[in-house]
Parts: C-alpha cells; sequence; structure tokens
C-alpha cells in the first residue's frame, strides 16, 4: 500500500524536501568524521542532537504530508487547488485526458509534456 | 451604611448600563441587516430584517462574522503600520546628521522599540490575520472559521495590547516607554543597571506584548482546526490552495513558539517585580536569548509564509498560468516550517557559545535556505513565458521575488558563522532583514491588499495610484535598505541615534529612501481611502478575468455568487461601472469613475485618477 502511495511522481515531488536533508546529512557525517573543536559529551551531544533532531522531524513531516496529499489524490477527485467549489473547473484527470486526446489527434509530443507541466 | 452605599452605586451603574443599551438601540438599527449567499451581507437598508448582524458601529463591536473580523484586523494593521511608520521617519531624520540633533538618544532609543514592536506584533501578524480571516473559509468552502467567538476575542484582545505597547508614549506620569530595543535582552530588560528600564512602561510593554501572543494563539487554534474540519467537501489535501498550507503551517509554528514567548515575558516581569533570579544568574543573559530566538526565529517565518502564499496565489494568476511545481512549494512550506524550529542560535553566534552548537545551528540554517530558493524558482518558473499582466497586484509580487532574492541572499552569509562574527550587529543586519519584512512581507501584503480591494470593498481603486506606489516603495525600499547592506559593510554599527562622519553620506540616502517611502505610503492611504468610498464599483464577479485562463478561485466565485444575489437597493441609478480587468471604458464615463488594472492597452483618459 505504501508503495502505492508513493510511486514515481511523488517521491519526485518529495525530492524538494530530500536537499535539505542531504545538507543536514553531509554535515552531521562531516562533523562526526572530523571535529575541529573535539569531542565533548554535552555540547556534542547538544550538536548532533539538534542536527539529527530537525532531520527526523522533517523527514517525518514530509512522509505524513506526502502520505495526505498523496493518498487524497488516490481516493478523491483532485481539483486544481483553490478552485475546487468553482462550478465547471474540471477535475485535473479530465484535464489530462484532453490533453491525451489532443496528442492522439495531432501527434505532437509537446502537447501533453506542457500540459503535464502545468497540472 | 457603606453596603447601601455601594448598592445604590450598584444600582446606578445597571441603570446607567441599562440605559445606554437603550440608546444604543435607538441609535442603531439593530434589525436592518440582509444576509445574502455564502454568508454576505450589505447594506444597512431598514426594509431587510435579520437578527443576524445589527448595522452601524455595534456591528464592528459584536462581530463574530470572519469577513468582518478580516476587516478589522485589516484597519488594525493598517493603523499600527502607520504608526510604526511615522515612528521610523523621526528616527530616519534624526539619522540625517550624525549628531544627535533632533531627538534626544533615549527617545531614539524608546522609537527603535516600539518600532520593531509595531511592526513585527502589531501590523505582521494581524494584517496576515486580516487576509487569512477574510479568506481562508471562502478558499476552502467552509461557512466561516471553526470557532467565530474565540475568532471575535482574538482579535479584541488586540487593541489593549496596543494601548499598553504603546502606553510610555502616553502623557502618564512617571511612565517612560521601553528602550529595550524588540529583543528586550537582558539585564537591560530585567531593570538591572543604573539605567530607567526598571519602568513600568516595560512592565504595560511586556504585558501588551504578552496579551498579543495569546491572540495570536488563539487565532493558530482556530485556523488549525478550521482547516482540519471545515473544508468544503470537494477540498481535499491534494486541492487546499496554497494560502491555505501557508497559514496551516504558520499557525503551527505560532502554537508552538508564542506560548514560549508568553513564558519568558512571564519569567521576565517575575524578575522585575517579585525579586526572581531567572535572568540574573550567571548565564542569565543566555537563556534569555535562547527562550526569545527559540520563538523568535520561527516568528520570522510566521510573517513570512502566508505573504509567500499570497505571492504564490496571486502571482499565477497574472501570469495566466498555474504556479509552477505546486507541490514543491508545499513540500517547502512544511520544510520550512520544521528547519525554522532548528536555527534559532544563529542569532547568537557572536554571544561566545560553544563552537559545536554554533556549527550545528549553522547546518540547520544553510539547509533552510533550500526551501526557500526554491519557492523563488517556483514563482520565476511561472512567470516565464507567460502571459504576464503587470496589475499594481502583479508589480508588488514581482516586488516582492526581486526584493526577496537580496533579502534572502544577504540572509545566507548571515548563517555562515565567520562572515556573521564580521557583520554582526552591524546594520548590513538591518538591510537584510528589512528586505524582507519591508521589501517582501509588506510588499505581499500590498498586493494582496490590490488584489482583493474590488472583492472587500465592491469597488475598483485607482490605477494609476496603486502604480505610484508601487515605484515609490520599490525605489524607497531598495534605495534604504541597500544603503544599509553597504553601511553595515562599512562596519555602522546597529540601534545608535550618532554615529561617526564617514557614515553621513549614506545615512542620508537611506534617509532620502524612507521618505520616497512615506511619499508611497501617503499615496496609498488616500488612494485606499478614497476608493473605498469612491471609487468606481465592481459589477462583475470576475473582475481579473481569471475565468478566462481557468484560474478563478472559489473567493471569486463567492463573490460572484454575492453581486448575483445582490439586494436592490431601491433602484438608484448607477453611474459608476468598474472594468473587469483590462477591457476597454467607454469613454464617455468620467475620468475618476472608471478603472482598469488588466493589463491591456487603455487610454490613459481612462485610467487617470483624480488627482
Amino acid at each position: 500500500m505504501a508503495s502505492k502511495t508513493f510511486d514515481k511522481e511523488t517521491i519526485l515531488d518529495l525530492t524538494v524536501n530530500m536537499v535539505p536533508l542531504v545538507i543536514i546529512l553531509f554535515f552531521v557525517v562531516g562533523f562526526a568524521v572530523f571535529n575541529p573543536f573535539g569531542v565533548d559529551t554535552l555540547t556534542s551531544g547538544l550538536q548532533f542532537s539538534i542536527m539529527v533532531a530537525a532531520f527526523v522531524l522533517l523527514a517525518a513531516l514530509t512522509y505524513l504530508s506526502g502520505k495526505a496529499i498523496a493518498g487524497s489524490e488516490k481516493t478523491d477527485v483532485v481539483y486544481p487547488p483553490g478552485q475546487a467549489t468553482v462550478p465547471g473547473v474540471k477535475p485535473l484527470h479530465e484535464e489530462h485526458a484532453e490533453a491525451e486526446a489532443e496528442l492522439d489527434e495531432s501527434g505532437d509530443g509537446d502537447a501533453v509534456e506542457a500540459a503535464e507541466g502545468t497540472a | 451604611m457603606e453596603v447601601n452605599g455601594q448598592l445604590a452605586l450598584t444600582v446606578l451603574m445597571g441603570i446607567f448600563l441599562i440605559a445606554v443599551a437603550a440608546w444604543l438601540a435607538r441609535v442603531e438599527d439593530w434589525r436592518s441587516y440582509t444576509p445574502l449567499a455564502g454568508g454576505g451581507a450589505v447594506g444597512s437598508t431598514e426594509q431587510y430584517v435579520s437578527e443576524e448582524k445589527p448595522s452601524g458601529v455595534i456591528r464592528w463591536l459584536t462581530t463574530v462574522d470572519h469577513k468582518d473580523i478580516g476587516i478589522l484586523y485589516g484597519a488594525y494593521g493598517l493603523i499600527a503600520f502607520a504608526v510604526g511608520g511615522l515612528m521610523v521617519v523621526v528616527m530616519r531624520l534624526e539619522l540625517a546628521d550624525p549628531a544627535s540633533t533632533l531627538i534626544s538618544n533615549t527617545f531614539y532609543n524608546s522609537l527603535l522599540t516600539s518600532h520593531g514592536i509595531t511592526m513585527l506584533f502589531l501590523f505582521g501578524t494581524p494584517i496576515i490575520a486580516a487576509f487569512s480571516n477574510y479568506f481562508i473559509p471562502l478558499l476552502i468552502g467552509a461557512d466561516d472559521m471553526a470557532f467565530p467567538r474565540i475568532n471575535a476575542i482574538a482579535f479584541w484582545l488586540l487593541p489593549p495590547a496596543a494601548l499598553l505597547i504603546w502606553a510610555g508614549f502616553f502623557p502618564i506620569p512617571d511612565v517612560i516607554p521601553a528602550q529595550t530595543a524588540w529583543t528586550m535582552y537582558t539585564p537591560l530588560s530585567a531593570g538591572a543597571g543604573s539605567g530607567n528600564q526598571m519602568n513600568a512602561g516595560v512592565d504595560l510593554m511586556l504585558l501588551g506584548l504578552h496579551l498579543s501572543g495569546v491572540s495570536a494563539t488563539m487565532g493558530a487554534i482556530n485556523f488549525i482546526a478550521t482547516i482540519f474540519t471545515e473544508r468544503n467537501e470537494k477540498v481535499t489535501w491534494a486541492n487546499l490552495d496554497i494560502f491555505s498550507w501557508t497559514i496551516l503551517t504558520q499557525s503551527g509554528l505560532i502554537l508552538f513558539a508564542f506560548p514560549l514567548l508568553g513564558s519568558a515575558i512571564l519569567m521576565l516581569l517575575l524578575d522585575r517585580n517579585f525579586g526572581t533570579m531567572f535572568f540574573a544568574v550567571d548565564g542569565g543573559a543566555i537563556l534569555w536569548q535562547h527562550l526569545f530566538w527559540f520563538f523568535g526565529h520561527p516568528e520570522v517565518y510566521i510573517l513570512v509564509l502566508p505573504p509567500m502564499g499570497i505571492v504564490s496565489l496571486v502571482l499565477p494568476r497574472f501570469a495566466g498560468r498555474r504556479l509552477f511545481g505546486f507541490k514543491f512549494v508545499v513540500y517547502s512550506t512544511l520544510a520550512i516550517g520544521v528547519l525554522s524550529f532548528g536555527v534559532w542560535a544563529h542569532h547568537m553566534f557572536a554571544t561566545g557559545i560553544d563552537p559545536r552548537l554554533r556549527a550545528s545551528f549553522m547546518a540547520v540554517s544553510l539547509a533552510i535556505a533550500i526551501p526557500s530558493a526554491v519557492k523563488t524558482f517556483n514563482w520565476i518558473t511561472t512567470m516565464w513565458n507567460g502571459k504576464i499582466r503587470l496589475t499594481t497586484p502583479m508589480l508588488f509580487c514581482i516586488g516582492f521575488v526581486s526584493n526577496f532574492i537580496i533579502g534572502g541572499v544577504t540572509g545566507v552569509f548571515l548563517a555562515s558563522i565567520p562572515v556573521d562574527l564580521v557583520l554582526h550587529d552591524t546594520y548590513y543586519v538591518v538591510g537584510h532583514f528589512h528586505y524582507i519584512v519591508m521589501g517582501a512581507i509588506a510588499f505581499a501584503g500590498f498586493a494582496g491588499i490590490y488584489y482583493w480591494f474590488p472583492l472587500y470593498t465592491g469597488r475598483m481603486y485607482q490605477v494609476t495610484l496603486g502604480k505610484w506606489h508601487f515605484w515609490l516603495s520599490m525605489v524607497g525600499t531598495n534605495l534604504t535598505f541597500f544603503v544599509m547592506v553597504l553601511l553595515g559593510y562599512g562596519g555602522m554599527p546597529r540601534r545608535y541615534a550618532t554615529y561617526l562622519p564617514q557614515f553621513a553620506t549614506l545615512h542620508q540616502i537611506a534617509t532620502v529612501g524612507a521618505l520616497i517611502l512615506l511619499a508611497g505610503q501617503i499615496i496609498f492611504v488616500w488612494n485606499f481611502v478614497q476608493s473605498w468610498l469612491e471609487g468606481p464599483k465592481v459589477e462583475d464577479g470576475d473582475p481579473w478575468d481569471l475565468a478566462d485562463d481557468d484560474l478563478l478561485t472559489s473567493e471569486w466565485h463567492w463573490f460572484d455568487r454575492k453581486l448575483q444575489t445582490a439586494v436592490a437597493d431601491g433602484g438608484e441609478e448607477e453611474a459608476e461601472l468598474a472594468t473587469d480587468g483590462g477591457e476597454r471604458i467607454d469613454d464617455s464615463q468620467s475620468s475618476s469613475d472608471v478603472s482598469s488594472d488588466g493589463g491591456e492597452p487603455v487610454d490613459e483618459t481612462d485610467v487617470a485618477s483624480d488627482e
């Protein structure tokens, strides 16, 4: 189930938060390997706990929010953001279907890419 | 005998109150309110009876309608902006000359303290609450906030908060304004030493600040409950608009940050008045800084996330396409929310805290730059090859992006410990954060004010004046605050009323920039007030032609329904008509009665203002 929720597109969306996670991880590893100010139980413990706490909390929130958003994409009709209650606004999957139909008619690959880019 | 006297006084007071209530009931027409679709309301025409809400002043004092409360927050925020702005104008005039000439050094310190607190707590947070109160329920399809009465209470805590914060400036005997700066560092703020900060003015300011924190926390709980539980069934996490996402994140930050500020303030008040020693013992000064900045840095994001949401919502509407990488913006908003609690000690790099601790805060501070930069690239990419319409709100959005880049990049350098140690406590820092608070946050606020002006006033603003406002603000902001960056490079320390003559030229340029900003804001006030009272009426529910690009959002749909269901007001002929965002205007109309800000060519005469 989890693997279905976190499909390729969702993971791609989540990469935006993976960059700060990697930066924090870089410093965690960096300071573990080479700590120019030496190691002291209390301060080094605080040093790593600040970075690790930020890492864990960000990872957890990213996971939970990704799960909530991707989960609701799977189970509910998805409209453009902020436009769900506007009459006449088509769900995104209908927009995609129309774009694909246009592609079939014209044979132009750019049309679908353009439509997906704006979705 | 004494008891009888008290009883008589109580009865008299009761009679007096009843008399006041009766008088108000006669003056105000309590049965004159017409509710419309979606909870909207118009007019005070006597023919229409409703028990929901009275009209006139009583309406504003008793309202629990989220839109009314939004307008109250907006009025409050703008008044505070004017007060805080005028304070800094006096300061900048003083700084036009190296010596202390116009005002005393202590009065300068008072203005500096009040300017900061007013702009952050009495303008920044409330103006965001204005937008969120008015628009979140409309955007998510809710009838109102989850707790309408708590919403009203949260607002009504703010006026007394302002009075307490400004109490030192009022002619009250023996009460002087606080001179602690907005950071209220101990031991100065604890009243230690031979200064005058043991004065009651500081206590009143702290109490006012505490009250504003209670207000913000109540509002935050309300928004979290509203967004989680009151959404229309069609509004899911997958299609929640970006402004609601930013308000949700901001509310989460408020929930964790403001109670801590409240606790720290109480500790400080106890130190000042009840002989406790929280901040008087060894390490007390550092303790205050830790407590303050654990609140203070999330506060920065509390103030900047919703404006980012406004820009993310408004900017695509005038670029003719949806926001590029919408989910990137959502996830990066959440990332900023979490990481903002792991960076507080970058304000304390120069205090001598353990270098290992500094290093970890530097790491997280550098990491938090990424989600902010992601948003910037998304805004730029949204505009790239877009169908740009340079309306006033769009100009303010572009100004926001531009200023945010400068403010952000200067901030990244400050996240680096060695650079910070050189630039700490210089004007560089002042320039950096003013690019964010004025150049970005206030600009986004103006973008929102202009974008939704037709919705909450039913009228259109004067376009030419709007553009004057933008350009004067843009020039003034960059002139004032870029010069401050240069002053910081030169080593000019912040917070001083006087300075060495070598800094005079740059300070004078900054003062000129501040006066340009002042001119822009005077134009804004004129435009805002006059257009609200006399501007051309908007008759189209989609004044920005958003439907043409399939970009019409829920609040405009609500506005359209409101216009369509409006009850006739007696058949008066309407001479004033506003166009709906770019269509050509009938030349026969008078120049003051027409408007168009849609970016399509419009004759000069059509858009000319009264001025």
